[in-house]
């Protein structure tokens, strides 16, 4: 479970977020709203990488900082930009990344099957077209089966085949204890599988539910 | 099989098939950052973005500096004015390492441009690897960089100046090299962080190196001019050199965490 407290972000003199209180329950939450409301930001704060200016995000009532080691190796984020390495191949990106979350390949040929890049497996990341480096940033996020998965924009550049991908992958990663937190524009494709939503306005949650576990679909 | 494992080995192998797929992050810092060091320089083999550059520079400068000298000059000689002079062997350490330093920090500047394609930054600060990991594999493909540079710097000075290439100098460059390496990376993390990066590097990596500059000036100065080297190491200079490797080694591998933050 995470927990969010009074969190705030500021940029200077814009205010990315403010006063956000939220309790996100296991499951997929859908995090939705228009260009600019805080998506992006909440989910750097959630995964560590920004610090907010007030607040605080708890997991399971421990801090969400990057600088804690223990934290990182639960956590899975897939930002705007996908994150890899432009001269590496899928392949070797996966099992960089593999190796330094102490994964098995055997986890890095399903990423690789489960997320239609076994055919590009040997293509360098900076050669793939953007819906390409989009799978291999959801493949990559999600290679350690992470208690939390952040994903922003996982459906971006995808065609209907490749977005069926992706949320099948998200579908497959879901289990006890485990939170998702996928910040997008298509929300019908992801409240067709999951268990909440959350929809930011100027930095401000308008509306946040959560459906019981049973009334996702599976 | 797992039939013969009985209970307890079901239950093993069963952790053990959990940790293939979950992972077990806290085991191989070694293998971790032995992986990263890898990446590296493959994607350095692959761009050749940083070491022909570097190369380049360093060549450069050298050429230009044979022409500055007297015709002939050996290291013998004396090079200087009436108000004062100087033997080449000084000038010629001097130039040395004056070029491996500027062409070093081109090298360092670029510490972290492969994490800035594609915002791998991000996804690299949140492995589970202690952070001197990261800080060490980007010191040893640094490293790699910086000597390769010396192995094509040391034959042109032993062809343009005569000067003798031992197993002294040798020593001298690898203890050198710990010290230029271990503050340059340091400062490359932070300027990285920065927009004008390749100004601020020079600035803040400069005053630090000052002490291992000056010792690998000196022991080079008594090895171009011929001295033998238990002469050389008993001037202290080696002394120095090592005391300075291992302070800024460890001062880098604490600070890293502090700087990326």
């Amino acid at each position: 479970m995470i927990t969010v407290e009074g969190l705030q972000v500021v940029f200077g003199r814009t205010v990315a977020l403010s006063s956000l209180d939220l309790t996100l329950q296991p499951g997929v939450t859908g995090v939705f709203g228009p260009n600019g409301s805080g998506k992006s930001t909440l989910l750097r704060v959630l995964a560590g990488l920004l610090e907010p200016t007030a607040g605080r995000a708890l997991l399971e009532g421990a801090p969400m900082r990057a600088s804690d080691e223990r934290f990182r190796a639960r956590v899975g984020y897939a930002g705007h930009q996908p994150g890899l390495y432009a001269r590496l191949t899928v392949r070797e990106n996966l099992e960089l990344f593999a190796t330094l979350h102490g994964v098995g390949a055997g986890r890095v040929d399903e990423a690789l099957e489960g997320l239609g890049l076994v055919p590009h497996a040997g293509t360098h990341a900076g050669a793939l077209s953007a819906g390409f480096k989009r799978r291999a940033a959801v493949a990559r996020a999600s290679l350690h089966e992470p208690d939390v998965l952040l994903l922003d924009e996982p459906y971006a550049n995808l065609d209907d085949d490749a977005a069926e991908l992706v949320s099948a992958v998200i579908m497959r990663w879901r289990g006890q204890g485990r939170v998702a937190l996928v910040a997008t524009h298509g929300a019908k494709r992801v409240k067709a599988y999951a268990s909440g939503s959350l929809i930011l306005q100027g930095g401000r949650a308008v509306s946040h539910r959560a459906r019981a576990p049973a009334e996702a679909t599976t | 099989m797992t039939a013969g494992l009985g209970t307890a080995g079901q239950r093993r192998a069963k952790g053990a098939g959990r940790r293939d797929r979950r992972g077990d992050p806290s085991r191989g810092w070694l293998a971790k950052t032995a992986a990263l060091a890898r990446k590296d320089l493959i994607v350095e083999a692959r761009g050749r973005d940083t070491l022909p550059p570097m190369m380049a520079f360093a060549l450069t400068v050298t050429v230009l500096l044979a022409f500055t000298l007297p015709d002939g000059a050996r290291v013998d000689a004396q090079v200087g004015s009436s108000a004062g002079s100087a033997p080449i062997a000084d000038v010629l350490a001097g130039f040395l390492w004056v070029t491996v330093l500027f062409a070093g920090l081109i090298g360092f500047a670029r510490t972290f441009e492969v994490e800035r394609d594609e915002g791998a930054i991000d996804v690299l600060l949140l492995a589970p690897l202690d952070r001197s990991g990261i800080y060490l594999a980007k010191a040893v493909a640094n490293s790699v960089f910086i000597l390769g540079v010396q192995a094509v710097l040391l034959p042109a000075f032993a062809v343009l100046f005569s000067v003798r290439l031992g197993l002294g100098l040798v020593g001298v460059v690898i203890l050198a090299d710990v010290g230029l390496v271990a503050i340059g990376t340091l400062f490359a993390s932070l300027a990285a962080q920065t927009r004008s990066r390749e100004l601020l590097l020079p600035l803040l990596a400069f005053p630090a190196l000052v002490p291992v500059f000056i010792a690998a000036v000196e022991l080079t100065s008594d090895l171009f001019s011929g001295s033998r080297l238990d002469t050389v190491a008993s001037r202290g200079w080696f002394g120095i050199l090592i005391a300075f490797d291992i302070v800024f080694s460890v001062i880098g591998a604490l600070a890293f965490e502090y700087v990326v933050e």
